[in-house]
């Protein structure tokens, strides 16, 4: 089949940089590490810290 | 190679550039899913007509094993592979990009054939009846582990295929400025999937090595911390990409806009943030945590995620208002709502998606979320109410409708039995719904979940419920045969369509065609004073109903429905832990 028209941007187009707020949500890898970091810590890490932390259990 | 050098076909209705080996790809991993929705769709048959207790089919040890086979064809398997087909669709044909090694994902999709292959033997052998959770100290055999474990790497490697593609569109540069909205849901999705799957590797390695005894024990407390960031988190997935599917069949459908591009992003990057922690929902009565830890995590971290997904609650029907509006239909408060394409069945399992979604799912998930609240709800039918109502007629729904778009688009097949095509959204979403509200009367009063017989037959004791229980299982059993006979009708839809349908063709803009949804042979266009309708729609003297009137008005009804909810909750907590 034959190539369609391509819709790439022509070079040079995006020449003006998005402000700084767009660029970070459009990275990602940078919210990838955001998500693991907050998940790894508020939730398994503190969890974690509480189980092992927990005193250990006596028979009456 | 470039991007446009690679092999692909240019969709005649879209005009994007639909890689070949990807196109495969998102086939594969479709049909099975719909095969592991007929396996659930059997499984749930047999379970509701065995929970409706004047009924109860199915004899203890093969109800509990049915309960293990329904969790992880429906909530793994059907889902985990149709967000694949999402997420190879994303990536590739909505970014005009080829895929990053098609060869590593056909090898991803094998192992996850392998694993789920695996499980299945388990589960109807008997050798794992230790239910969807699989807590220790139940043990199942370690060929369960490894084929879950193998469907996880899979998947895992498919995401990974998925930023890699993502790459390559954005250096190649396949599309301008940032990527579509709908591709940054898809993104958010498999962000989530990374969170949970990982979660899920780091406790299931070493539960197979104690069940090959190698290692002595694994500690229940720590199993449940991470595997419910593996079981609920995996529904959170569900939720990305089924908001990415209400934004896509939103713009399909009836040509709905993006009201504000910041304010949706700003809600996924939410998701991505907060929305995982909800797994300690499932926590909240377990004495190994403090109060603190459960108050936070099932907070969303302060409800941060909640507002995201009220966020796009208002975003997607607020769109559509406007889409519908700048084409023309402005009549009163909900005119644009009475002319909606209500036989395009991509349409109206996306309105039943939404609504179902919002208002019994939502509301009862914050609500059986809250700490206190919690200790009424917890292990009842309240339970399983409240997530059939976000995965299954939410995600599940939602999936379903788009599913007649991709027929056509990427199949490229009519859709068959155009009839009852067009009421199947209509018959699941009610059989749902009743199955939800059933469940959820029924553990309001003390119906336990994942019980067999809760008349205690033979038992020394009696534990005597209200009688309107017997009215609201046998509601819960209706409405789960109806669900059933919806999902059946799907799969018989899905798969005529596929194996032996009609090849689309090529069709005249503006004329119906049997077997093609409305959306794609009358294409939503906007009206040609659309400069002019916009411009009164903005106008400062509308005040607060701004160019969305109808919505805010549905907005109004969702929150007074949920503070009713919440605080009626609060009363019957009231009526069980008297204070003073």
């Amino acid at each position: 089949m034959p190539d369609a028209p391509p819709r790439a941007a022509p070079p040079g187009a995006a020449s003006e940089t998005p402000p700084l707020p767009q660029r970070l949500f459009d990275n990602v890898f940078l919210l990838l590490a955001l998500g693991l970091v907050v998940m790894l810590v508020v939730y398994t890490g503190w969890g974690m810290w509480e189980i092992l932390t927990m005193p250990a259990g006596t028979l009456p | 190679m470039s991007a446009a050098a690679f092999p692909h076909r240019v969709c005649p209705a879209t005009g994007l550039k639909v890689s070949t080996k990807a196109e495969s790809l998102i086939k594969v991993n479709a049909v099975v899913a719909v095969v592991s929705l007929l396996v659930g769709a059997i499984a749930a048959l047999l379970l509701v007509l065995t929970r409706w207790q004047a009924v109860h089919l199915l004899p203890a040890v093969w109800y509990y094993r049915i309960l293990g086979v329904h969790g992880m064809n429906m909530l793994i398997f059907f889902i985990i592979y149709f967000e694949m087909a999402v997420l190879w669709f994303a990536s590739t044909v909505l970014l005009n990009s080829r895929p990053a090694t098609p060869r590593l994902g056909w090898f991803s999709f094998f192992l996850m054939i392998a694993g789920s292959a695996l499980v299945e033997w388990a589960q109807w052998s008997g050798r794992a009846d230790v239910l969807f959770t699989s807590y220790p100290p139940l043990k199942a055999h370690p060929l369960f582990y490894l084929g879950i474990i193998l469907f996880a790497v899979g998947a895992l490697t498919v995401v990974g295929i998925f930023f890699a593609t993502l790459v390559i569109a954005k250096r190649e540069k396949t599309y301008e400025g940032s990527m579509p909205l709908v591709v940054y849901g898809a993104a958010t999705a498999a962000i989530i999937a990374v969170i949970t799957l990982l979660h899920g590797a780091l406790i299931y390695i070493p539960t197979f090595l104690w069940s090959l005894g190698l290692i002595k024990t694994v500690d229940p407390e720590v199993y449940r911390l991470f595997w419910w960031a593996l079981g609920h988190s995996s529904q959170q997935i569900n939720v990305a990409a089924m908001v990415s599917v209400w934004y896509l069949l939103s713009a399909l459908t009836i040509g709905g806009v993006v009201l504000n591009e910041k304010v949706s992003r700003s809600a996924f990057v939410l998701y991505v943030l907060f929305i995982s922690m909800a797994s300690a929902h499932h926590l909240l009565v377990d004495p190994g945590f403090s109060s603190a830890w459960k108050i936070v995590n099932t907070s969303y971290f302060m409800y941060m995620a909640v507002l995201a997904s009220m966020i796009h609650g208002f975003t997607v029907p607020a769109g559509m208002e406007l889409g519908m509006r700048l084409r023309g239909y402005t009549d009163g408060l909900f005119g644009w709502l009475r002319r909606a394409p209500w036989g395009d069945p991509g349409f109206s399992a996306m309105v039943f998606s939404i609504v179902v979604f919002g208002f019994v799912g939502g509301i009862t998930g914050v609500t059986l979320g809250t700490e206190q609240i919690n200790i009424i709800a917890h292990n009842t039918l309240r339970i399983p109410g409240h997530f059939h109502a976000t995965v299954v007629s939410g995600t599940a729904m939602a999936f379903m409708g788009v599913t007649y778009y991709v027929l056509p688009l990427i199949f490229q097949r009519k859709v068959a039995f155009w009839k009852l095509a067009k009421i199947q959204p209509y018959l699941f979403a009610l059989g749902m719904l009743l199955l939800s509200m059933g469940m959820t009367f029924a553990g309001s009063f003390g119906v336990p979940r994942r019980h067999w017989d809760i008349s205690f037959s033979q038992a020394p004791f009696d534990v005597p419920f209200n009688p309107a229980v017997d009215l609201v299982l046998a509601v819960m059993g209706i409405g789960g045969i109806l669900a059933v006979t919806g999902a059946l009708s799907f799969i018989a839809i899905a798969v005529k369509s596929v194996f032996f349908g009609e090849p689309v063709g090529t069709w005249q803009t503006g004329t119906d065609v049997v077997g093609i949804p409305q959306g794609l042979t009358r294409p939503p266009v906007h009206a040609a004073n659309v400069d002019e309708l916009n411009e009164k729609l903005h106008d400062p003297a509308r005040g607060i109903a701004a160019a969305t009137p109808g919505t805010l008005v549905l907005v109004g009804v969702f929150l007074v429905a949920f503070i009713v909810y919440y605080f009626t909750n609060w009363k019957l907590l009231s009526f069980l832990w008297r204070v003073g």
